[in-house]
């Protein structure tokens, strides 16, 4: 019993990996995400020829500038597709993690029944809190991986069609991360590491 | 593309050519030039690259001054109209603040042009890089010492083209295909030059009032010798006594009708500092592409 919650504290060490690699990479997202509604916004502002000043007077300027926002509005979307990838290997990680702990109590050699999985000694805490702990985790990370999936789908489609206002209530979902409860996480770690806590 | 073409890619090809103009000089002195060559072009191409990255960072430098000189413009713009909270009771408060928003500009602007003249003189240098790939036989073929120069004006009586007769340096490259390579570079960054130079221009004009300061026009100096330093750059018009006008790609423009404004809208400007972060005429993908090449052709990474 003992060593299996040494394991299982090994996984969810892990898992905090996991979550800081995710961390990371969300503000990078974040500023793909900033770099893409600016030139979404300045977007509108170089179409209008009455803001070129005296660029008006190199022929062809305004169309080159055009193209090369678009250029790097397409570079961008295809570095946030890059990170996208990378946060959906962690909701990949994640999952092996717990399905890996799921066969550590059910597999192999040792098969533990309801009680075992129940029993909880002194402050460390029971097989079945780590394993369905775990599963929370990978849920939530999933769902929010899902969720920016589509802000982002959603960001190629509209990017040049849309308004300001319209990214920002993007940029604002994917800031948010509303699947993530990091209070919740938060309190599932102290409870796995309460022993070391104390 | 076009270049890619333009070069003897394959070896037979070369050989080819080879019949036709046969290289003036001996095998004997062929063998030893290929060596000198390569260094050579690795040389120039090393230094080509830092030119490159040197353009970069202060582009990149000038775009931070010219936001900053903005910003303060516009500050000094909507001061009356700002509303100032508890330090509005300051005396002179507002004055002071335009005053301290109009001295930072002045600093920014001049901060502003020291990057330009940086600029104009990288493309100087590449222009000079670009014009010294070839590799010259010195002195007389028949004697046991050769030397060899990178300067045409040291040619003495070698006659030879500096490029080995057309031969590939490498593998697949001669000398003349290496100087369309540089070429190319050299017309993207002086293009963006022109540009440059003419968003500097505007950036020097806004927030003067037009009593204190002379109209700019594209043909007043930015610096002292900048027209020198033009001149080292082809991009001085003997014909119009000016700088070559901006212009984009292969386009055309109209700089007999420029005024420069200086209450430009917010908008306009933003516009501006666009450009200047575009480099609209370097071809960044071109640019990479050339470096890539003539990289693997030396057998060295050159970025």
């Amino acid at each position: 019993m003992e060593s299996i919650v040494k394991k299982f504290q090994s996984k969810f060490r892990k898992v905090r990996e996991e979550i800081n690699r995710w961390d990371e990479l969300q503000s990078c997202l974040i500023s793909q995400f900033r770099n893409a509604s600016h030139i979404v916004d300045r977007f509108q502002l170089l179409q209008n020829t009455n803001n070129h000043g005296v660029l008006n007077c190199v022929s062809g300027m305004r169309d080159a500038l055009l193209d090369k926002q678009i250029e790097s509005l397409s570079n961008i979307l295809v570095s946030m597709r890059k990170t996208l990838e990378e946060f959906h290997c962690i909701a990949l990680s994640l999952d092996k993690i717990h399905r890996d702990s799921r066969q550590l109590v059910n597999g192999g050699s040792s098969h533990l029944n309801r009680k075992q999985l129940q029993q909880q000694v002194g402050m460390k805490p029971s097989l079945i809190y780590c394993l369905d702990s775990l599963m929370f985790i990978h849920e939530i990370y999933n769902s929010e991986y899902l969720l920016k999936s589509s802000v982002i789908s959603a960001l190629s489609e509209i990017a040049l069609k849309s308004s300001a206002s319209d990214l920002g209530a993007l940029q604002q979902l994917l800031v948010d991360q509303p699947n993530i409860q990091t209070e919740e996480v938060q309190y599932v770690f102290d409870m796995i590491f309460a022993e070391e806590l104390s | 593309m076009e270049t890619l073409e333009s070069a003897p890619s394959t070896p037979s090809r070369t050989t080819d050519s080879k019949h036709q103009t046969p290289s003036p000089l001996p095998p004997s002195v062929l063998r030893l030039w290929r060596p000198h060559a390569q260094r050579n072009l690795r040389n120039q191409w090393s230094q080509l690259a830092s030119c490159k990255n040197r353009w970069f960072s202060a582009s990149s430098a000038g775009r931070s001054h010219a936001t900053a000189l903005v910003n303060s413009h516009l500050s000094q713009r909507y001061m009356p109209d700002m509303k100032l909270g508890v330090v509005s009771d300051m005396p002179g408060i507002r004055k002071r603040a335009c005053l301290k928003l109009f001295k930072r500009q002045e600093l920014q602007r001049s901060k502003l042009l020291v990057c330009y003249k940086d600029m104009v003189g990288i493309v100087s240098d590449m222009i000079n890089i670009s014009r010294s790939l070839k590799c010259f036989s010195k002195g007389s073929t028949s004697s046991p010492l050769l030397q060899f120069s990178y300067n045409s004006a040291d040619q003495s009586d070698g006659g030879d083209g500096g490029d080995g007769g057309g031969i590939p340096v490498f593998t697949f490259y001669s000398i003349t295909s290496h100087e369309k390579f540089a070429e190319e570079l050299v017309q993207m960054f002086s293009l963006e030059l022109c540009l440059k130079r003419l968003l500097v221009l505007e950036f020097m004009s806004i927030g003067y009032d037009t009593s204190e300061v002379k109209q700019l026009h594209w043909s007043t100096h930015l610096y002292d010798d900048e027209f020198k330093d033009l001149r080292d750059c082809n991009l001085y018009c003997e014909v119009t006594h000016g700088p070559v006008p901006p212009r984009f790609r292969d386009g055309k423009s109209d700089i007999a009708s420029l005024r420069f404004d200086n209450q430009p809208n917010p908008e306009v400007l933003q516009v501006y500092l666009t450009t200047w972060l575009a480099d609209a005429n370097i071809d960044t993908l071109k640019v990479n592409e050339i470096f890539t090449v003539v990289g693997e052709e030396m057998h060295v990474s050159i970025i």
